[in-house]
């Protein structure tokens, strides 16, 4: 196989199979895990087979045009330090996978989690091979996303939702750090390409723009690796499965930010402001960690606080801007993942056979489970730095790099005691780990009689283990080679001398392993008084919860300063919105007049037709009408309205425009039922009741009017001077002489919707599909206000009648009058229905088309609701406005992609002529059909709108109670 | 609006007179809109318009483009079918309106007369009537002050 189809199968393979785990039945759990560890493996061959590409210095790339504009390109591209990072994704992930075969139980929605997991295998492997800055954000977040998702899998637990919720949280506002850093090394290098980025590193660390850049990505890096002060969501996502735990926040998902800073190690390092952020950051963290997991009560906050810790330890060693320090780093990058993904899933097995996590609660469980036992001990003693273990390795290069001396200041001083402080620490918690879990007198209590887990649950444990062994013992044989590899990547021809051996002599860091281990066991010691006492946390700290800050921020931030700013800002009143619509569009007007003159040309404008007049005098008295009655007699100012756009049409057809004559006199026949539906639940208004108002409230009608009139005048004179003055050359020639060659049609408008502009005409039905959901999901949850919740006047009184002697059900009243005209309404609604196919098919060589034809039909199904009434309708006719949309922009869109079929590009229309019985010659262009999905999304959106109003009517609304109104709605709403 | 050329004086003479009678007849039947007194007679008077006018305008439209393409030309027949239809539905949903009010509305008036026993308290009535309509005997309807009240508001 050649580097690019390696690289892209790689890439692609753990998505597609994430798409067919999201399709497999909920209790095909065997077969699930069959493809995801299929999946895996395969993923591992193909990584495995890079090897060879990429020892001593190798690069594989494949590049791939994205947005050649723009300078970017796709580019995946693996070296041997990237190589490193998908053999640690795929070969854990396929353990994992494994392991969560047994873990999860028969109960749970398998589909989901393996869907989700090879998903983030996906994205994972996404970063890690990314070749382009952008591209690695883009893969960044999406690890960030399925993490969310999977960290909140258990989503029915309260728990879980905040864990995820808070880990999004912190991570993706990381990410959004990250990308604005990105963008500037980018700007900084003039390339987002990888491999230019890190061969300008000098550039980069000289440039004025060094410093922001730096401090946005470590956000992003430090986020993502939870470090100190961003450390406290990763012991929040321990509420996810254990699996998850393992893979996600031991392995992969927090490694990424460490990930990160090796990969631009080449680039940003080496200055004093890496030193001091990344150094001091990692040796908080490292310190802190440690210190933390001593206290924890449940195995897995353990593990994630040591996790924490021992991450804070690999940026320590990255922020020591030294090669050896930077080899150490990753050095221990393969050793954590190992022992701690170990040590997660040994966690998981106690959960999963015991039922409890409590280290309270367990003791004495060697006697159970004596090989799952001997295997978390051996990993945690790899945890611990114990020797003949990888741990020891990567902790003695670590102690041997803070002796030496970098910069003299008191922290350099400092380092090597903090450093064998917080060894002490980590070999405490690992003793407690060991010691409360696995001795002491047999538990009682437990929700479950522990015992051995099955044999395939503990075997990635079990090889896990066997590595640590392995490496521990004979390192320059099993892992020199891959770390050399991994490390040239990083540090290039600069790759210093070290030695990998397990003695080196006597020497000080080996007492300081020595005294690591005593120390540690004497805190241990020590301590174990306090810990026995049960309770929750570490002495003086355990107030002072980050979480608990985070969360106060949060509340701040989203809910009292967004509530002050809605306060300050926003408004429930329409007419103050329309004030600042109306007035800011006015001022943006005026202002781009300002200082220039409005050129109106009088001479153009031809001699006025007194019929011309006449009726636009018509229809201008309608609008002033309309506007005068608009605000107690709303039925009057409606009829009006629906005059002057009657008018409007007229103007068409005299203009020479017939379709949008023929359009604007449906839109006005559809417009004036939807106002009409809607005048029943706008609130009363009765004249005279406020004769005698304010001076402040006429002050502001007259000012309302004033606005009104300017911008009205201002908006008349702007399309005067618009259209009066020589129409410029534009495309619309070419439109004329075009629309039968290469349209096949003779009707240029529906010519330029369906064909010239068909991607358009395809947004805009997007749009009009969008605002019909939109309008039903707001009507859905429509609170009338409280005077318009009763039936109307009219129907009290024909209900009233009704329920009379001679007593009769009710709506009779209303069926006797609307008899006759009841038949000949539905009696239409057949013609109508031919009227819009008419109007559809001869839309493409004579006024009509899909959209006249849309509205044509919703007209007849408008009659038949009025006929018979809802209820009367829908007894005999499924009308599912939702499917008729997504039908219409299936077909449309379907039309579109079909000219694919022929190599022709998207939406390209093939237009002919047919021969057809009775009808005759008839035009048979590809873009009817796309015509034919226009109309059936605009019959869809349509009635979606209009039923959604007109079934406001027979629904039973509650009059909102006193108490309702009063509290304030929680944000966790549903 | 561009002018017409080619149509034989014949057509154009009688299209002229049919429009002119059309339109007259229409306007007629605006006037009568405006000037009649109670609803009852002014819901008459459009449908001099709907009938004989737009008859009279389809006619002159069917000899124009007839004259023009020479050839018969008949879509207006469709239109004259459409009309007749359609126009009754509007006329007798807004007659029957206007009943089902009247008739409701000549309740309360009975009552207000009953207590009242004034002329004058006519003008206190929201929809005052010149003309009070004879009742009409509906199916399953009742007849004004037998006894039956209307929802109080």
């Amino acid at each position: 196989m050649s580097n690019a189809t390696l690289l892209i199968s790689l890439t692609i393979l753990p998505f597609a199979g994430s798409l067919v785990a999201a399709f497999l039945p909920a209790n095909a759990r065997n077969i699930e895990a069959w493809l995801s560890g299929l999946i895996a493996l395969s993923a591992l061959i193909l990584t495995t087979a890079c090897y060879w590409s990429v020892t001593a210095g190798g690069v594989m790339r494949y590049e791939a045009q994205w947005l050649p504009t723009l300078g970017l390109n796709f580019i995946l591209r693996m070296d041997g330090f990237a190589w490193l990072f998908a053999m640690l994704v795929t070969g854990i992930g396929l353990l994992v996978v494994l392991y969560a075969r047994y873990y999860m139980s028969p109960q749970d929605p398998v589909p989901r989690f393996f869907s989700f997991f090879l998903a983030f295998m996906g994205a994972m492997l996404g970063v890690v091979l990314a070749g382009n800055l952008i591209q690695l954000v883009f893969f960044w977040e999406l690890t960030g996303l399925f993490s969310f998702l999977l960290i909140g899998y258990w989503h029915h637990r309260a728990g879980a939702r905040d864990g995820a919720r808070m880990a999004l949280t912190v991570t993706a506002t990381g990410g959004l750090c990250l990308l604005a850093g990105m963008l500037i090394l980018g700007h900084v290098v003039g390339s987002y390409d990888l491999d230019e980025v890190l061969a300008a590193g000098e550039l980069i660390r000289s440039h004025a723009l060094y410093l922001p850049a730096l401090i946005l990505i470590l956000l992003g890096a430090l986020t993502k690796s939870a470090q100190f002060p961003f450390h406290f969501w990763l012991p929040q996502a321990m509420v996810a499965p254990t699996p998850v735990s393992a893979y996600l926040h031991s392995a992969t998902l927090v490694k990424a930010g460490v990930f990160l800073l090796a990969r631009l190690w080449p680039a940003l390092a080496g200055t004093d402001a890496w030193l001091w952020i990344v150094g001091m950051s990692g040796l908080v963290t490292f310190v802190l960690g440690a210190y933390l997991a001593i206290f924890q009560q449940d195995l897995k906050g353990l593990l994630a606080y040591s996790t924490i810790s021992h991450l804070g330890l690999i940026t320590l060693l990255l922020g020591l801007n030294t090669p050896l320090a930077a080899v150490a780093g990753i050095f221990h990058i393969i050793n954590h993942a190992t022992f701690k993904a170990s040590l997660f899933m040994g966690a998981g097995i106690i959960d999963h056979e015991t039922g409890t996590r409590d280290i309270r609660r367990l003791s004495g469980l060697y006697r159970f489970m004596p090989i799952t036992a001997t295997l978390a001990m051996v990993a945690a003693a790899a945890m611990a730095g114990v020797p003949l273990l990888n741990g020891f390795l990567s902790k003695e290069m670590f102690f041997a790099e803070t002796i030496a001396a970098h910069d003299g200041s008191l922290v350099d001083q400092t380092l090597p005691l903090v450093a064998t402080l917080a060894g002490m620490f980590s070999v405490a918690y690992s003793l407690r780990f060991i010691h409360e879990t696995f001795f002491g007198p047999p538990a009682v209590a437990l929700p479950r009689v522990p015992h051995e887990p099955p044999r395939w649950m503990r075997f990635p444990v079990e090889l896990l283990v066997v590595a640590c062994l392995v490496v521990g013992i004979i390192p320059e044989l099993t892992v020199g080679p891959v770390l050399e590899t991994a490390a040239y990547a990083v540090l290039g021809p600069a790759l210093p001398q070290y030695n990998l051996a397990v003695w080196h002599g006597f020497t000080l860091p080996l007492l300081m392993s020595v005294a690591a281990l005593l120390g540690g066991a004497l805190i241990y010691r020590l301590l174990r008084e306090h810990l026995l006492g049960g309770v929750e946390g570490p002495p003086l700290w355990r107030h002072l919860k980050s979480q608990h800050i985070f969360e106060r921020v949060l509340v701040t931030v989203s809910w009292r300063w967004a509530g002050a700013l809605k306060n300050l800002l926003g408004t429930r009143h329409l007419q103050v919105q329309l004030r600042l619509l109306v007035g800011t569009a006015l001022i943006a007007a005026l202002w781009s007049l300002y200082g220039r003159e409005l050129a109106v040309d009088h001479t153009a404008s031809p001699a006025l037709d007194p019929a011309f007049a006449l009726l636009w005098t018509v229809g201008a008295t309608c609008a002033v009408g309309a506007a005068c009655l608009a605000k107690y007699h709303r039925l009057a100012a409606l009829i009006l309205v629906g005059g002057a756009g009657l008018v409007t049409s007229i103007t068409f057809v005299w203009l020479s425009a017939p379709d949008l004559a023929l359009t604007q006199l449906l839109v006005e026949i559809v417009t004036t039922v939807l106002i009409l539906l809607g005048l029943r639940w706008l609130p009363k208004r009765i004249e005279g009741i406020d004769s005698g108002a304010r001076l402040r409230i006429r002050a502001r009608r007259l000012g309302d009017l004033a606005l009104a009139l300017v911008a009205g005048s201002g908006l008349s004179l702007l399309a005067y001077a618009v259209m009066s003055r020589p129409a410029p050359s534009s495309i619309s020639r070419f439109f004329l002489e075009h629309a039968y060659t290469e349209g096949g049609g003779t009707n240029v408008v529906n010519v330029i919707l369906v064909d010239f502009r068909g991607f358009d005409t395809l947004g805009e039905i997007t749009v009009l599909g969008i605002v019909a959901l939109a309008v039903y999901a707001l009507l859905r949850r429509f609170r009338p206000a409280s005077d318009s919740i009763d039936i109307p006047e009219q129907q009290r009184l024909q209900n009233a009648r009704d329920a009379a002697p001679p007593l009769r059900p009710p709506g009779t009243t209303l069926t006797d009058y609307l008899a006759i005209p009841a038949v000949i309404m539905q009696l239409m609604f057949p013609f109508i229905g031919v009227l819009a196919m008419f109007l559809l098919i001869r839309g493409h060589n004579l006024p009509g088309g899909g959209f006249i034809a849309g509205i044509t039909m919703t007209v007849g199904l408008l009659l038949l609701y009025i006929a018979g009434g809802i209820r009367w309708v829908e007894a005999r006719l499924h009308v599912r406005p939702v499917r008729w949309i997504a039908m219409g922009l299936l077909l449309a869109a379907g039309t579109g992609v079909g000219a694919w079929l022929f190599s022709y590009p998207f939406l390209t229309s093939y237009a002919a002529h047919a021969e057809l019985p009775v009808i005759g010659r008839a035009p048979l262009a590809s873009a009817l059909l796309f015509d034919l999905g226009v109309f059936v999304l605009v019959v869809g959106a349509m009635a979606l709108i209009l039923l959604a109003l007109a079934h406001q009517s027979i629904r039973s609304h509650r009059t909102p109670s006193a108490k309702a109104t009063v509290t304030p709605p929680s944000a966790g709403e549903t | 609006m561009t002018p017409v050329t080619g149509l034989p004086p014949w057509a154009a003479l009688l299209t002229s007179v049919l429009v002119l009678l059309g339109a007259g007849l229409a306007l007629t039947g605006s006037l009568g809109l405006l000037r009649f007194n109670s609803f009852y007679e002014r819901v008459h008077a459009p449908t001099l318009a709907t009938t004989l006018g737009a008859g009279c305008v389809l006619i002159a439209s069917m000899v124009f483009f007839s004259a023009l393409q020479t050839r018969p030309v008949v879509h207006e027949i469709l239109i004259a079918i459409f009309l007749t239809l359609t126009t009754p539905v509007a006329l007798m949903l807004l007659v029957r309106a206007a009943l089902f009010r009247d008739r409701i509305e000549g309740q309360a008036y009975d009552e207000v007369k009953a207590r009242a026993l004034s002329a004058d308290k006519r003008a206190l009535l929201p929809h005052h009537r010149a003309i009070r309509p004879a009742p009409i005997d509906l199916p399953g309807g009742h007849h004004p002050g037998d006894g039956h009240e209307h929802d109080p508001r």
